[in-house]
């Protein structure tokens, strides 16, 4: 059932839509630079398309999510449906920003957003239902984890771009495509940059989420579901780490290890609450 | 180098530190939901053995002590393990229920659980319990507590304070937390034959959780077990928004005493087992959830200092090699400040 005063979802529609277009426009700009015939004018403006079609896909999405915000009254922390459209958001304004700066990581846009379109289909299938903010959700520690949070999915998808495309190297049918690339020692090792950073903000994530805990439920640490999945990731991202300064891990492994991180820190974010249906439920 | 200092810094070896992270892990994943069954040492043995492991390397390993980066990094998680363990040896959990009107007192204290070094400060606090407000959302979908109450400052002056589930009460470094058990309590006199006379408040079963269970049962002085319920009048409809408060409910208390059934309205008395009983109003009591734990703010310093060093050490990393160097599509970048073991392959 829609629900019938849901104003926002034409906007979400609409940034899902210039998601699609800049996923498509992607593609093209791999297939463009493949093609030996042309220039590098020709690439730079696939890739320009990519950027304005992201741009206008995270504004969008800002007026969806500013226009739910005005009608319920409360921001995107509640629900799946919530958590999803505004990660939409945020994974998709980080990665515009690091799309436009960093030229070196605008071919990982052809893992990165047909990642974003999971998030997409998915949220296409949710009830945009309001629920009411949970007694502890007044705190003001609340920004700064899932704001810390959101940058740490950020840069873990980003390694993942780069990872994803080591691996699709592997796949002989596309190989061609990607090889005017760097390197994968190359990839591989901003890959890892990407995930130091991630760890960096992951490892604030938690320590807003615990100040917010303390705040919330009188405990900073209690392992419920969603602490001991952020805490494991945490772990397994700090170990990954060493294990590939330790021992020489070959480029695909290491690859295979940051997809990994990153299946794990989706099913952190989108996995228990989906079965919980909110976030930290079992202790709301 | 002798074998004694060869197996010391060994221990203090990336190897040993990523062993000592499986078992972490392993203890995560077995203390997942706090289960009563699954021994603390489960998190407490590889937190032990990474603390030892982190010294020595901090101590010994120059990759880690000649990066200031680094150095401050894994210092503050030796810290943040070494707090941990001085958290769990002082805490002091509990639950509290406080009628209004009454002072705190250590001996209400219920589901006490303390570490074995805690030293037992609570007999300095004083607080009074006031009123409530608690507000609900449509579908009983709980909101907001005020709890206001009285606190007792080192001057000995009263001053007021609002309490809730997310801004704690903290005297003494217990921090005082309401929660969602709180309820009612109906506050009897009991007038002996004798004409000895006492006043008390029974406690209802937590409001609305268990609104269809409004019953306790309370013994008189002369030794009859009566059973009280409280049978309320609140003309609530869930779907709408509302505020529990003791004006919520227009009570009756209805005593059972053997076969017989009494109804009381605030002010009025019936003989029961003995005695005069008088139902003098209907209170409140508010549950609270009491921690306490001397290393929080400790703890928060050090794991801000930790993420600071990890983040000294990337923009390092990064100024050493930035990204936007790496551009040229197609070309081979030498990759500067690569931890990994030199294969020939990455320069
Ligand atoms: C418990 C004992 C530990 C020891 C003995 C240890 C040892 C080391 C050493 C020697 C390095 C320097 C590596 C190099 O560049 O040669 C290092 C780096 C590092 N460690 Fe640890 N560590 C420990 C625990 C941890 C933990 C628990 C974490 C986080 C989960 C962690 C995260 C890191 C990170 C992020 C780096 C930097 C890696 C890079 O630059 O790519 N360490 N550690």
């Amino acid at each position: 059932m829609m629900d019938g005063h849901a104003t926002e979802l034409p906007w979400l529609w609409a940034g899902l839509a210039a998601y699609a277009l800049a996923t498509f426009a992607a593609f093209r700009s791999v297939q463009v630079a493949h093609a030996r015939s042309a220039g590098a004018m020709a690439v730079r403006g696939q890739e320009n398309a990519v950027l304005t079609l992201l741009v206008v896909g995270v504004a969008l999405l800002t007026i969806s999510l500013a226009e739910r915000w005005i009608r319920i009254g409360h921001g995107p922390f509640v629900n799946l449906f919530e958590l999803i459209v505004s990660q939409l958001f945020s994974l998709g304004l980080v990665y515009v920003v690091a799309y436009w700066r960093f030229p070196v990581l605008r071919p990982t846009s052809v893992v990165v957003l047909p990642i974003l379109w999971v998030l997409g289909l998915w949220v296409l299938v949710l009830e945009p239902t309001a629920v009411p903010n949970p007694p502890t959700y007044f705190n003001n520690w609340k920004w700064a984890h899932v704001g810390f949070g959101k940058f740490f999915l950020a840069f873990c998808l980003i390694g993942t771009g780069f990872a994803g495309i080591v691996l699709l190297r592997r796949v002989k049918r596309l190989a061609p495509y990607l090889r005017v690339l760097p390197d994968d020692d190359v990839l591989d090792n901003h890959a890892w940059r990407f995930m130091l950073l991630a760890l960096v903000f992951e490892s604030l994530m938690l320590i807003a989420g615990a100040v917010w805990a303390q705040d919330a439920w009188g405990r900073y640490w209690a392992w419920d579901p969603l602490e001991t999945s952020a805490f494991i990731n945490w772990l397994a991202l700090g170990m990954a780490l060493h294990i590939r300064f330790t021992y020489r891990v070959p480029t695909l492994w290491s690859s295979a290890a940051i997809v990994g991180l990153f299946v794990f820190a989706f099913f952190t974010y989108f996995g228990f609450p989906f079965y919980s249906e909110a976030a930290h439920k079992g202790v709301v | 180098m002798n074998t004694f200092v060869k197996s010391i810094k060994s221990l203090g070896s990336p190897k040993t530190a990523i062993i000592g992270m499986v078992a972490l892990g392993v203890g995560s994943v077995m203390s997942y939901g706090n289960p009563e069954s699954v021994s603390a040492w489960y998190l407490a043995g590889p937190l032990a053995f990474l603390a030892v492991s982190l010294l020595v390397a901090i101590t010994t390993n120059s990759r880690i002590y000649r990066r200031g980066g680094l150095l401050v990094f894994h210092v503050g998680l030796l810290s943040i393990a070494v707090l941990a363990a001085v958290g769990r040896l002082t805490f002091f959990e509990a639950h509290v229920e406080m009628l209004e009107g009454n002072v705190f007192g250590v001996e209400d204290t219920l589901n006490v659980k303390k570490g074995p070094l805690h030293s037992d400060d609570l007999h300095h606090i004083e607080f009074v319990q006031g009123r409530y407000t608690v507000e609900y959302h449509p579908g009983m979908v709980r909101g907001l507590t005020h709890s206001y109450v009285r606190v007792k400052g080192d001057d000995g002056s009263w001053q007021d304070k609002v309490v809730g589930d997310d801004r704690p009460l903290v005297i003494d470094g217990y921090r005082f937390y309401t929660s969602f058990n709180k309820g009612f309590a109906p506050v009897l006199t009991w007038k002996g034959i004798d004409g000895s006379s006492m006043q008390g408040a029974v406690h209802m079963p937590s409001y609305p959780l268990f609104e269809h269970k409004q019953e306790n049962d309370w013994t008189t002085p002369t030794g009859e077990t009566v059973r009280l319920w409280l049978r309320m009048d609140t003309g609530l409809d869930e779907k709408n928004a509302w505020i529990l408060n003791e004006k919520t409910p227009e009570s009756t208390l209805v005593v059972f005493v053997g076969d017989s059934r009494i109804e009381l309205r605030p002010g009025e008395t019936a003989a029961v087992g003995g005695g005069d009983l008088t139902y003098d109003h209907l209170a409140t009591w508010m549950g609270y959830k009491i921690f306490y734990d001397p290393t929080l703010h400790a703890l928060f310093g050090a794991s801000m200092l930790s993420v600071l060093g990890l983040f000294i050490h990337f923009r390092r990393k990064f100024s050493l090699q930035p990204l936007r160097a790496a551009d040229p599509v197609g070309g081979r970048v030498p990759v500067a400040d690569d931890p990994r073991p030199t294969t020939g392959r990455v320069v």
